[in-house]
């Protein structure tokens, strides 16, 4: 029987002198000091199950992700471009399994947040202490006319990396010279925001370089304006041609750019007034977060799960902690944090402080929250958006003297960008994904 | 009380105070650098550099100049912005009191010997092997080597802001010779 008050005593520990040691012998290991459950293995779920572990290593953490076998979006463009494999952008969980934690392969059906336990399919019943939801995004198929799930499989969305993606490198390398590829984007917010813009300065590059140099790469916005828009304009111009005529051209949503209608049959595409005959028609379809956040009850009316900018627990449910996509956070609409997997793995760190700061009885730690998101529009020819978000008033606050995207020439006043800018983002790109698929990982 | 509840607290008490440590502001601010720098500041390769164990002055230095627009990044000048100094110097002192831990990568021989030959005039700096000898000079042994090709490579292009001492020395090397001074200093241990 432990004869202390557990809180004081916790307390007077962490007063003493901070020790470098992590790690808590067998005896204290026999029962966990605390569960914690992480649904969803992809950046945010693996970053926070790993980051729990590893800063306290007595506590048991439980993964529970469907796939056996993970992967990355990011830098997936560039399977469609033909620059990587498919097989470059995966991984496994032995890595995260090796540091202790539970990897189950299983599917999520229900979370009880008053009794604090979690259904799956294979019919196991966990309990937590506290839980990480990372489910990513679900897509709301008919917010197109004429989508869903099966059309998909001829109309891809390609917007989770993995079968959908080779799907549309397929049918890009079937098209001929002098067609039309379109790409539908959805109205915000969105995964990876720059993701679309990105796509089609790589069809284009793949397309000027294996024979098709009459090709059109159309995109159909349901925005006005997108991420990384003049650096976009500026590549494009510059690689392959930008505008009506040219081999890249972008239709805002006040030019009647919005997909409101699908012929799979015809691959053609319908906006309010007009129609659009395609050869390949990619169209992502509006998303939310993943249903098990929302049948948890955890998402506002438009779909995403707010957060406590302190700890990235749940605006609505107590030791619920939704990390990565299926979050929104931030000013919108212009300051919300980007969904993307370098945002997912600093709110996973910050939730993975948080709960181990909990379970030990102490005070969050400062959260700290960076994006850094780089793009690839071709050969050498790269560029970044940076985000840092600090916590003011229990606000989230978007520092403005930070961050912002890398330089684009400006015309008015004359300026030009050193290209050396472009050639070493488009390398450190890769570096970014080879250290964040480590940290998230392994 | 028995030993062995003693015993079984005062690990766990450590455990704690370590735990207390893991959520200082800095140690959380420096786990956002893990991503791209790796878990102790030892990068997983490509064009990113290992932080972990380069000199607390070299690292204050260049996060400063970044700052403050003296010396040229492509992204971290931007993401830099966004600290202040006392949050940078927490920085450079965590990182610095890090082990040093070369990164074993794939170079070629040939290449290796040719920038062994090349780097002659970088060893009252930087020593014979690229091990850090002066605060202000980094670790550069077991240094990523695709990073180390692009900072040559900044140092050689006037249309970027650079430090002007090493700028003076790098302009000395053949572009040609970069690739393998990169892959000498990969190779170090």
């Amino acid at each position: 029987m432990n004869p202390f008050d557990r809180r004081s005593f916790i307390k007077a520990l962490a007063a003493a002198p901070a020790a470098s040691v992590l790690s808590v012998p067998a005896q204290a290991q026999a029962k966990p000091k605390a569960r914690v459950v992480v649904i969803g293995g992809g950046f945010g779920g693996s970053t926070a199950a790993k980051y729990v572990k590893m800063l306290d290593p007595a506590i048991e953490v439980t993964m529970i992700e469907p796939n056996k076998i993970y992967t990355s979006c990011p830098l997936s463009n560039e399977v469609i471009s033909g620059h990587r494999s498919i097989e470059s952008l995966q991984t496994g969980y032995d890595k995260i399994a090796a540091r202790g934690v539970n990897v189950m392969h299983d599917l999520v059906e229900a979370v009880d947040p008053v009794k604090k336990t979690v259904k799956t399919k294979g019919g196991k019943t966990l309990s937590y202490d506290a839980l990480v939801m990372s489910p990513g995004i679900d897509f709301k198929y008919d917010s197109v006319e004429g989508y869903d799930e099966k059309v998909a499989e001829v109309i891809p969305h390609a917007y989770k990396a993995g079968p959908q993606t080779v799907l549309l490198k397929k049918q890009l390398e079937a098209m001929p010279d002098g067609g039309v590829f379109i790409i539908s984007v959805p109205p915000r917010p969105i995964r990876c925001p720059p993701g679309p813009y990105e796509r089609a300065a790589q069809v284009a590059w793949y397309c000027k370089t294996h024979g098709k140099p009459k090709a059109k790469v159309l995109i159909l916005d349901a925005n006005d304006s997108h991420s990384k828009q003049a650096l976009f304009r500026q590549a494009w111009r510059e690689l392959y041609g930008y505008g009506k005529g040219q081999m890249i051209e972008w239709v805002p949503a006040a030019e009647d750019g919005k997909v409101v209608r699908v012929d799979a049959k015809t691959r053609t595409a319908y906006t309010s007034f007009g129609e659009h005959k395609a050869d390949v028609l990619n169209l992502i379809p509006l998303h939310h977060a993943g249903h098990i956040a929302i049948r948890t009850g955890l998402a506002n009316p438009r779909g995403w799960c707010e957060v406590v900018p302190m700890t990235m627990e749940s605006a609505v449910h107590k030791d619920i902690y939704p990390v990565g996509d299926a979050c929104i956070a931030g000013e919108l609409p212009v300051y919300d944090m980007p969904k993307s997997a370098h945002m997912a793995n600093t709110q996973a760190k910050v939730a993975a402080g948080a709960i181990v700061a909990k379970v030990n009885g102490l005070p969050p730690p400062t959260p700290w929250y960076v994006n850094t998101c780089y793009s690839l529009a071709g050969e050498n020819y790269g560029f970044s958006v940076v985000h840092i978000y600090r916590v003011e008033n229990n606000k989230f606050v978007y520092i403005t003297a930070a961050g912002g995207v890398s330089p684009a020439d400006d015309a008015a006043k004359g300026t030009k960008v050193p290209r050396i800018q472009y050639a070493l983002e488009a390398q450190y790109m890769q570096g970014w994904w080879r250290n964040i698929m480590a940290d998230a990982f392994a | 009380m028995h030993r062995g509840v003693i015993h079984a607290l005062a690990a766990v008490g450590l455990a704690v105070a370590g735990i207390a440590h893991a959520s200082g502001t800095i140690e959380a601010l420096a786990r956002t650098c893990n991503n791209c720098h790796g878990v102790n500041g030892v990068s997983s390769g490509d064009a990113m550099p290992s932080i972990g164990g380069l000199p607390e002055s070299y690292l204050k230095t260049v996060m400063m100049e970044w700052k403050e627009g003296k010396r040229y990044s492509a992204t971290m000048a931007r993401l830099i912005k966004g600290y202040t100094e006392e949050e940078i110097s927490g920085l450079a002192a965590y990182f610095s009191k890090l082990p040093w831990t070369p990164v074993a990568q794939k170079t070629d021989p040939k290449l290796v010997e040719r920038g062994k030959q090349a780097t002659q005039a970088c060893v009252s700096c930087h020593g014979p092997t690229g091990k850090a000898m002066m605060p202000t000079a980094p670790n550069m042994n077991g240094q990523i080597a695709k990073y180390l090709e692009l900072e040559m490579r900044k140092y050689q292009d006037d249309s970027v802001p650079m430090p002007a001492m090493m700028r003076m020395m790098a302009k000395q090397v053949k572009p040609e010779d970069i690739e393998a001074i990169a892959h000498f200093y990969a190779s170090q241990k």
